[in-house]
């Protein structure tokens, strides 16, 4: 609280109170009284005066400068209430108990939707759970009676598990609590759940899969890492060369950290979208043109991604390639355990 | 035949499943009732069991937990919830395998196959007439003469092996390359295939594997 925004809010206060000594002094003039008293009068008023400012003023300043900077001090803002004394003047006890209450409403408003959004998001694990059996179950029928369905029917249940899983997954990254588990994963173990996953899609493509050195341990979540490395991979079938194409997936270490590499001879990514591809929605030229996008494959990727602590960089140049780069980092306190 | 026991309480999905076990030369029950199921599965003569972990009244987790007191037979977990933690949950308490739906068929077999093949095997060399095999050293023999397969080649013949008197579908043969980091494609599973016929030629057993148009092949 500063001394002279605070006199300018009192101005027309300042300004009676001149005038009343102005027209005491004329008054005492008026009347003859002696000079001694007309001084000494003014100086008490004056000087009792002075004292009702600080009176008022100090406190007032005290308790606003310790709010204010408080404020300034704090990550989450709404906390200051909790960190100021109730002042002993009458507005800031209003403003104290005001404060009080609205945060009390809000936080009320926040718990409800918070709790909504998590039954929400538990209902949509139960129902993608669910809606998994028939998914199940249809996958059988058509394996059983491989006669009656051709590998289009097989396809398009992948496609509709693959939606399914970014669901999932967007529930799962969106919310704050944490349900993956870190572990020492194979790589290897999960780029061929990967690539199984995959495989009648990659074989019906007639997309050559050429995997080496992976012989790696990591630290992650590997049912995370592996909805990651689908969705990828998912990208590099979707925006694939029509002749000849490949996907390659390699893996090396230095000092501190492991790198996957997903490299894919496909149609690339322009310059302009490059940047944008990890953003909500975005679904760039490619997403526009031929397959269909929804945009939300690498935001949920990079979304899990941050979580686990893994980094992801693209790369590409238009026509040619598209190269992505996991990097994943060593744990040397997990070495020290062992 | 070995007996493959479902306890699965989503009936369309235990049909199903029983079809495809009983195509696959398994001979496979359904658990009709859930209820009291402990009780029932410590008295099975099955050699595998298929558990579902969202049972109507019990967790399967803790069914497991229970049934490994009393038995050590193979148990592959079967579910819908695709996490890490009920994963480490399930192996923890005991499972020997861990799948989630929805599953591709052929892996489902595979993992079986594996499954029941370490339980009754343990790591006996196979025979396959007069020939010995050591997969790990990727070596026929007969006797006089030895030959050297590659990997890809020892991992076709392994699969014939284990599955004798019924056709291997080319899909079977490319799904065990692929769960062995094999990623072959197409015409690199016929050349193996091929050369794996010459090999088997050289040591004495020309005819050793036919071909089925359209379906696949199966070792005689």
């Amino acid at each position: 609280m500063k001394l002279k925004e605070y006199l300018k809010t009192k101005w027309l206060l300042i300004l009676l109170f001149h005038l009343m000594i102005l027209l005491l002094i004329l008054l005492q003039l008026a009347l003859k009284a002696p000079i001694e008293l007309i001084i000494a009068s003014s100086f008490i008023i004056f000087c009792f005066s002075f004292i009702f400012f600080l009176y008022d003023y100090l406190p007032k300043h005290f308790f606003y400068q310790t709010f204010l900077s408080q404020l300034e001090k704090l990550d989450q803002k709404y906390l200051v209430t909790e960190t100021i004394k109730t002042p002993n003047f009458y507005e800031g006890k209003i403003l104290v108990d005001a404060l009080y209450e609205i945060n009390k409403s809000m936080l009320e408003r926040i718990q409800t939707s918070e709790s909504n959004m998590l039954d929400f998001k538990e209902y949509i694990e139960l129902w993608i759970h669910e809606v998994k059996l028939p998914l199940a179950t249809l996958t059988l029928m058509v394996h059983n009676n491989k006669s009656h369905y051709d590998n289009k029917v097989k396809e398009q249940l992948k496609r509709l598990d693959n939606y399914l899983e970014q669901v999932l997954y967007y529930v799962r990254s969106e919310n704050a609590e944490v349900d993956y588990l870190i572990k020492n994963c194979s790589l290897k173990k999960i780029i061929s759940n990967v690539a199984l996953k995959n495989k009648d899609s990659l074989l019906e493509q007639k997309i050559e899969l050429i995997v080496s050195d992976i012989d790696h341990f990591i630290l992650t979540d590997s049912k995370w890492l592996e909805f990651i490395l689908n969705q990828i991979i998912d990208n590099s079938m979707k925006y694939k060369k029509k002749e000849n194409a490949y996907i390659k997936i390699a893996s090396k270490e230095d000092e501190d950290n492991i790198y996957l590499i997903i490299y894919d001879n496909g149609i690339g990514i322009s310059k302009a979208d490059l940047p944008r591809v990890f953003e909500k929605s975005f679904t760039g030229k490619n997403g526009r043109s031929g397959t269909k996008s929804t945009g939300m494959g690498l935001y949920i990727v990079k979304k899990l991604c941050r979580k686990l602590g893994h980094k992801i960089e693209i790369k590409s140049e238009e026509g040619k390639c598209t190269v992505v780069t996991l990097t994943f980092a060593k744990d040397r306190y997990y070495d020290v355990l062992k | 035949m070995q007996k493959i026991l479902i306890i699965e309480d989503d009936q369309s999905i235990a049909k199903e499943l029983k079809e495809l076990l009983d195509t696959s030369g398994y001979e496979s029950i359904i658990l009709e009732e859930v209820s009291n199921v402990l009780e029932k599965i410590l008295h099975t003569d099955a050699n595998l069991i298929l558990l579902d972990i969202n049972l109507p009244e019990m967790n399967g987790e803790l069914l497991l937990k229970e049934f490994r007191k009393h038995s050590n037979l193979p148990v592959i977990m079967v579910t819908s919830r695709n996490s890490e933690t009920d994963e480490v949950l399930s192996m923890s308490y005991g499972a020997d395998d861990y799948i989630t739906k929805p599953y591709n068929p052929t892996i489902l077999l595979l993992r079986i196959a594996n499954l029941l093949k370490r339980a009754s095997e343990k790591g006996e060399n196979y025979k396959y007439k007069d020939l010995t095999i050591s997969p790990e050293k990727g070596l026929l023999s007969n006797g006089t003469s030895e030959i050297l397969l590659t990997k890809n080649e020892m991992i076709i013949f392994s699969y014939l092996l284990l599955h004798p008197n019924r056709i291997v579908t080319r899909d079977e043969l490319m799904t065990t390359l692929w769960n062995n980091n094999e990623y072959i494609n197409d015409n690199a599973l016929t050349v193996n295939i091929s050369r794996l016929r010459a090999k088997l030629k050289e040591i004495g057993h020309e005819e050793a594997i036919e071909t089925r148009k359209n379906q696949g092949y199966i070792l005689l």
